[in-house]
């Protein structure tokens, strides 16, 4: 998976992220303004951009919890399509 | 709820309560809703007999009450007036918060008030630039040698002129993202609360849960931060959203209740045998279709119920999707049950604001229902959970 297609899809769904500030890979997503249904539309622009399938059961807090455990769900996913 | 070891107030013992202040709801219901006057009488009548302290824990010396008894109490108190109903029903969701998420210092303080009924909590949690966005907040706390400052513009506060005391949302610091919100309470004594001027309350229905707007300024120590700096969202998505939904399905439905209550009460009298057939098959069908819709609301609000006391992640999508649809659907068909309950007992009966039955103030007051807090916002969520839930778990 490109490292720049996720980061860019997943800067645009947080809203409290100002433009060109770093993004820590474990600082809980909740904090830059993704909420659930924000989760869930990040979740389509991933599966649009990226290629990917995340089984409905990976739609948990935990998953979108921090940048680090998205990324592994992105690329788990990515393993089991391909 | 209770983490107590104290035996909690049995069932019966909360009906008695409710029974006793019921009349006073009676009485006053017709004049809170001419007047739109907050009803000061049955709010007295709920401090003198425990039930404003139904959801604080016994060891705290309140009810320990649990959720089922909240939808009980607010069910049977909004069949009576459901401006009433609504006000304690949210004063209860207020309790919840503070019974759950409070930490030692204030639960100790304020705990035993609320369970005397000297305290009557308002919530203040819309900010004007955010309309009703609950889950961020604007307006910053400021610290000061320890001391927390509150200073905040309330647009709209139900029972904002008689609270005690107020739960607040704010920004946690000057520098925190509108994300990172801190819930605080305060007691009325420590703040001045301005009113705006030339404000007027006349509103269709709901008339007596006087609302409007405030502005709050005071100082309040760091113990009066509710889950901690920063944690409101949690106290939502754990507390405060399911038990408001939960409180106010229960009180749209208990209204609804009423009004099939008042009508029945009609249609089976001596009077109204001459007036009614009661072998018409579309009076049966009506009758059929209103208790369908409040006995499938009772139970979609029993699952939620249940949802809130054992869902391990309270953002799961089918029970998120269950939450919304709850507040959705009881809006719904508790209108649409006191609409066709006009249909059947007609104008002389159904329409008149002078009829012995409540239909007429019933209709207005539940037009709200679907506008207090938006039902197109929440289907709209609803829409997208539905779309990422592609197993479609229902609580079967």
């Amino acid at each position: 998976m490109e490292e720049n297609a996720f980061d860019a899809v997943l800067r645009r769904h947080l809203k409290n992220l100002p433009e060109g500030a770093e993004l820590p890979q474990d600082a809980p997503l909740k904090k830059f303004g993704l909420d659930s249904m924000q989760a869930v539309e990040l979740l389509f622009d991933l599966e649009d951009e990226l290629g990917v399938v995340l089984p409905d059961e990976m739609m948990t807090g935990d998953t979108f919890a921090t940048a680090e455990s998205l990324r592994r769900a992105v690329d788990d996913s990515a393993v089991g399509t391909s | 709820m209770t983490t107590t070891q104290a035996r909690p107030a049995a069932r019966q013992e909360i009906g008695d309560r409710v029974a006793a202040v019921l009349p006073v709801l009676r009485e006053h219901a017709r004049r809170v809703d001419a007047d739109a006057s907050f009803p000061t009488a049955p709010l007295e009548a709920l401090r003198r007999c425990g039930l404003m302290g139904l959801l604080v824990p016994t060891a705290h010396g309140g009810l320990g009450g649990g959720l089922d008894d909240l939808v009980r109490v607010a069910a049977e108190l909004s069949g009576e007036c459901l401006s009433t109903g609504m006000i304690w029903a949210m004063h209860c969701q207020q309790v919840a918060a503070l019974a759950v998420h409070a930490g030692p210092e204030l639960r100790a303080g304020l705990l035993p008030r609320l369970a005397a009924g000297e305290v009557y909590v308002a919530s203040v949690t819309s900010e004007k630039v955010k309309g009703g966005h609950l889950l961020s907040a604007h307006a910053p706390l400021r610290r000061e040698g320890g001391r927390v400052h509150v200073d905040r513009d309330a647009p709209i506060v139900t029972g904002g002129s008689d609270a005690d005391g107020f739960l607040i949302t704010m920004k946690d610091s000057e520098s925190a993202q509108p994300a990172e919100v801190s819930l605080v309470y305060a007691d009325r004594a420590q703040l001045t609360v301005t009113h705006a001027e030339g404000f007027s309350w006349d509103p269709m229905g709901m008339r007596g849960t006087h609302s409007g707007p405030l502005h709050l300024s005071g100082v309040v120590s760091e113990s009066a931060i509710v889950g901690g700096a920063g944690g409101f969202r949690e106290v939502a998505l754990r507390t405060f959203v399911p038990v408001g939904h939960i409180a106010w399905a229960s009180c749209w439905l208990g209204a609804a209740r009423g009004a099939l209550r008042a009508v029945l009460e009609l249609v089976r009298s001596p009077v109204g045998r001459k007036q009614f057939a009661l072998d018409s098959d579309l009076l049966r069908a009506r009758l059929a279709r209103v208790r369908l819709d409040l006995d499938t609301t009772a139970a979609l609000l029993a699952q939620v119920v249940r949802d809130t006391g054992l869902a391990p992640d309270p953002e799961a999508p089918d029970v998120q999707l269950r939450l919304n649809g709850l507040k959705v659907h009881a809006a719904e068909r508790s209108f649409a049950v006191v609409d066709t309950l006009i249909e059947v007992v007609g104008l002389r009966h159904g329409y008149l604001r002078d009829a012995s039955l409540p239909l007429e103030r019933l209709f207005r007051d539940l037009r709200s229902a679907s506008l207090n807090y938006a039902n197109d916002r929440l289907l709209g969520a609803n829409g997208a959970l539905v779309l990422v839930d592609r197993g479609v778990g229902l609580a079967l």
